[in-house]
């Protein structure tokens, strides 16, 4: 009887606090309207990168008649060097930005956490070699390498630029995870999972993964910015391959080829893209910040 | 202990860093209306280390104001030995070319108080020669070398042109020569260079080994600091710091009297937008050809004494094609691409104030053309926007129109791919033009850039690209016009006077014409009529410029977008008297214009 009612009660149990975890969300959520706005901005702008290139043609109308127009009705940004909407520009050029910022965030996450919790678990000779060879990466300079980098690969996809940018960005995620993992691997309810006799395996992915989500997804949401910024930076400075709608393309023709701090007309030309990125960026600082009241208890106020 | 003494250091820095800042504010303040301000265009990124040498990439030598050369090269149309006196106050050339006799400056000065001599010159050429300049050659056979170098007196000097491969810009290649002075220079060149020069001149194991240790010399040349800067020009370089060099006025000038500035200021630049920005601020006298997009022309107009002065530039930009890649190797694809491309949209879109459009690809610059071919110039094919003339040459090329887009003969997806180097923005806005007119026209197109321009042009050389970007008509030598088009990039080589052919893919030949291309029917070798040009007087050479601008009319080895225009931007506000005349607007390469003028005595201060 007992044998039966246990699992029955388990499976209870954890859908109950499944939906009290996700009425937690929501209630965090509802506190800040702030918080709100900050998933708006970021589902907007998956949606843009999904599903914004769609809305317009594979090549962009041109106009030579109303070259670097400042902003109008037809054009809220006003209109590129080649007369093209700087609006549809930004949203064409939002998929390679954002795919590759995921990628990266992707890699980061996964080589980072998995390097992190593997060291910071098993400690001992395998963590002095994981270590040594973090420390040896985080004394790569990032953006100098990239740009030795570029001068070989075009990076002409964006998994590609992904791939290169999260390779380079793990180092600081496994050391972060690695520390967490050295001090919640003493506390009392890993001890009593391993006192039970719970395998590594359950204890690493259903002990110590959950309290260390958070943090997780905190690093993977920034890891988004800094690979959007690394990206456009290294377009901006013109090392990779020229693509007329690439956010860091239109900044650096914005000031080199429009003019943009000379004349107003290139105004828009220069805000749109920067815009986006300031935007991308308020939206996920806003969401981080929902995610820490979430996952840590001690900032609930209630 | 340690971070006490680097904050001490550091602070140390600021301050020394503090009092250099403030004494050059109090010098230029000082110099009142005399103080000129300018920029290097040649050179962006001052470098406050490197030496005041004319031959170094980096050097704090500026040709024109602290730099003199033996003359300063004029912009004629078609004659290319025309120059202003510099170092040389007159010279005579010989009818046939043969020799050219060299009359200095009576007066002529070191800013150290020393005379600028005969041996002073010929010290000069003899680094030319380790530089391997036109005229100062060593390597066998090159087209218009010199043979003898005599001084006459203190104030003369001759040189002789070996006549086995002369060539009509003999003196061109002399009076456009760096003078340096001896007693600085002297210790760079060996006691038996002359020696040395004509052994690397003769033939065999001996002469090579001398060419090899002249070329040696060369490095040294380079990297040659001279303790303190000793010039001839009219003014002397006083310091450097990484935003502005400074030059003082060289009060032993020869014509000292008639330079109106007290100082000049150099400032420092990056790229093309700071030098905007120098110009909308009304902050710069004087700034030689820089791009700009209209709506910071007319903003740079707007500066109150601003004055865009607009002269011929003997330069013109192209499209051109790898012949060894299909479908660029048939003459109708080019010629249906060269229908296709609407010259004056490219133009409007991306060089509206530094170009005019082409008005048809001829090799040679508009203004040059009508100097030199104007009765054949009506003839020429325009090549004026027209699509159903452009699919008729696809056609015949055996192209194929499936869905509105063209296919390769084989049926196969053809993709023109543009390549420009990426800070070229004019060429990277003109590439994205064509590409959108090319698409429009069921012709799919890319634009691609590579890091650098000396990358670019190795890249292009090797044959990597099917579609880029090339100068050409570079004036105005007759033989320097063509050899764009039909010369070493294209598989003809001058060598020894005997003009060679390689295959395509072979010794940089990258275009791929073959040897002979037909032109009115009849079979002609463009490349051995550009070699003739090389000899040719000025009446011998229009008839065969006329014959190869028809060749390259019909042939298309490049489609020629637009002619350069050389935009000079001056500012009345302090000075004045700049000069309108186009053959004195643009001097030899890496000469600063605005220098030439100050010491010839036509720019005036305004008080």
């Amino acid at each position: 009887m007992s044998d039966t009612l246990i699992p029955e009660t388990g499976m209870s149990t954890s859908a109950t606090m499944r939906r009290n975890f996700w009425l937690g969300v929501w209630r965090v959520m509802k506190r800040k309207p702030s918080r709100m706005a900050g998933v708006v901005i970021i589902v907007g702008f998956a949606f843009m990168g999904v599903f914004g290139p769609m809305f317009f043609p594979d090549h962009l109308p041109d106009n030579p008649n109303a070259i670097t127009q400042p902003p109008s009705w037809a054009h809220w940004f006003g209109t590129d060097p080649q007369g093209r909407d700087v609006v549809a520009l930004v949203i064409t050029g939002s998929r390679y930005v954002l795919l590759s910022a995921a990628v990266t965030a992707l890699i980061t996450v996964v080589f980072g956490t998995s390097l992190g919790l593997f060291s910071g678990f098993k400690r001992g000779r395998w963590d002095t070699v994981l270590m040594r060879i973090t420390d040896m990466k985080l004394t790569i300079p990032g953006l100098p390498l990239l740009l030795v980098l570029a001068t070989v690969w075009k990076f002409g996809s964006p998994i590609q630029m992904g791939l290169v940018l999260g390779l380079l960005g793990w180092g600081g995620v496994a050391r972060a995870v690695r520390a967490q993992t050295l001090s919640l691997r003493e506390r009392g309810f890993i001890e009593a999972a391993r006192g039970l006799g719970l395998s590594t395996k359950h204890i690493i992915s259903k002990e110590l993964l959950p309290s260390m989500a958070p943090y997780i997804a905190m690093n993977m949401l920034i890891a988004v910015t800094g690979a959007v910024y690394a990206q456009v930076g290294l377009f901006f400075l013109g090392v990779l391959p020229y693509e007329s709608d690439n956010w860091g393309v239109m900044l650096n023709l914005a000031v080199f080829q429009a003019g943009a701090m000379i004349t107003t007309n290139a105004l828009g030309y220069l805000l749109a893209p920067l815009l986006a990125i300031l935007l991308l960026t308020l939206g996920i600082v806003l969401v981080v910040d929902a995610m820490d009241e979430i996952f840590n208890p001690r900032l609930r106020e209630e | 202990m340690k971070r006490l003494a680097a904050v001490v250091a550091l602070l140390g820095l600021a301050t020394a860093t503090a009092c250099s800042s403030g004494s050059t504010n109090k010098s230029s303040s000082g110099g009142g209306g005399g103080l000129f301000t300018t920029i290097d265009v040649n050179r962006p990124g001052l470098d406050a280390s490197a030496p005041a040498n004319p031959y170094n990439p980096k050097g704090n030598s500026f040709s024109g104001f602290n730099a003199m050369r033996i003359a300063w090269v004029k912009n004629h149309l078609t004659d290319p030995n025309q120059a202003l006196p510099g170092i040389a106050a007159s010279w005579e050339i010989a009818p046939d070319n043969s020799a050219i006799t060299l009359k200095l400056q009576p007066n002529a000065k070191w800013s150290d108080g020393k005379p600028v001599t005969a041996e002073d010159v010929k010290m000069s050429i003899g680094i030319a020669y380790t530089q391997g300049s036109t005229a100062f050659s060593v390597t066998p056979g090159a087209a218009g070398a010199a043979a003898e170098v005599t001084v006459v007196d203190p104030q003369t000097l001759k040189i002789t042109q070996d006549m086995a491969n002369p060539s009509p810009k003999f003196a061109r290649g002399v009076l456009d020569t760096a003078v340096l002075p001896a007693h600085v220079w002297s210790g760079v060149l060996p006691a038996d260079f002359w020696d040395k020069l004509k052994a690397a001149r003769g033939e065999g194991a001996d002469a090579e080994k001398a060419r090899a240790e002249i070329t040696t010399l060369g490095q040294k040349v380079l990297t040659f600091a001279p303790p303190k800067d000793v010039s001839a020009g009219p003014f002397v370089l006083e310091r450097v710091n990484p935003g502005e060099a400074l030059l003082v006025k060289n009060k032993n000038f020869y014509n000292a009297a008639n330079v109106a500035p007290a100082q000049v200021k150099f400032l420092n630049y990056t790229g093309n937008e700071q030098i905007w920005n120098y110009l909308t601020a009304g902050k710069l006298d004087s700034s030689g050809f820089v791009a700009a997009p209209t709506d910071v022309m007319n903003r740079i107009k707007a500066a109150p004494g601003s004055e865009v002065i607009k002269g011929y530039s003997p330069v013109a930009v192209s499209m051109a094609f790898n012949q060894s890649k299909k479908p660029y190797d048939n003459v109708h694809v080019r010629r249906g691409l060269a229908y296709l491309i609407d010259r004056d949209q490219v133009t409007k879109v991306a060089s509206p104030e530094g170009g005019t459009p082409a008005i048809t690809t001829s090799g040679i610059h508009q203004k040059a053309a009508q100097a030199w071919i104007p009765d054949t110039l009506p003839k020429l094919e325009p090549y004026k926007p027209d699509v159903a003339k452009a699919e008729a040459e696809f056609k015949d090329a055996g192209l194929t129109k499936k869905d509105g887009k063209w296919l390769l003969a084989d049926g196969k997806a053809w993709k023109v791919s543009m390549h420009a180097p990426a800070g070229f923005s004019d060429w990277l806005s003109a590439q994205e033009n064509i590409k959108s007119q090319l698409i429009k026209a069921g012709v799919d197109a890319e634009v691609v850039t590579t890091t650098d321009y000396p990358l670019y042009l190795e890249e292009l050389a090797a044959g990597k690209y099917d579609v880029g970007f090339w100068l050409m008509a570079l004036g105005p030598a007759p033989y320097d016009i063509f050899q764009r088009l039909y010369g070493a990039s294209n598989g003809w080589t001058n060598v020894a006077g005997k003009i060679e052919h390689s295959p395509a893919g072979k010794n940089g030949n990258w275009m791929g014409d073959p040897e002979q291309i037909e032109v009115d029917g009849a079979k002609i070798n463009p490349g051995e009529l550009t070699g003739k040009l090389n000899s040719a007087t000025e009446d011998q050479a229009k008839p065969i410029m006329a014959q190869l601008a028809t060749a390259a009319n019909q042939d298309l080895p490049v489609i020629q977008l637009w002619d350069y225009v050389n935009n000079q931007f001056v500012n009345n506000s302090r000075f004045t008297g700049w000069p309108h005349d186009d053959e004195i607007l643009r001097l030899g390469t890496g000469v600063l214009a605005s220098g030439v003028w100050i010491q010839l005595g036509m720019v005036k201060s305004k008080q």
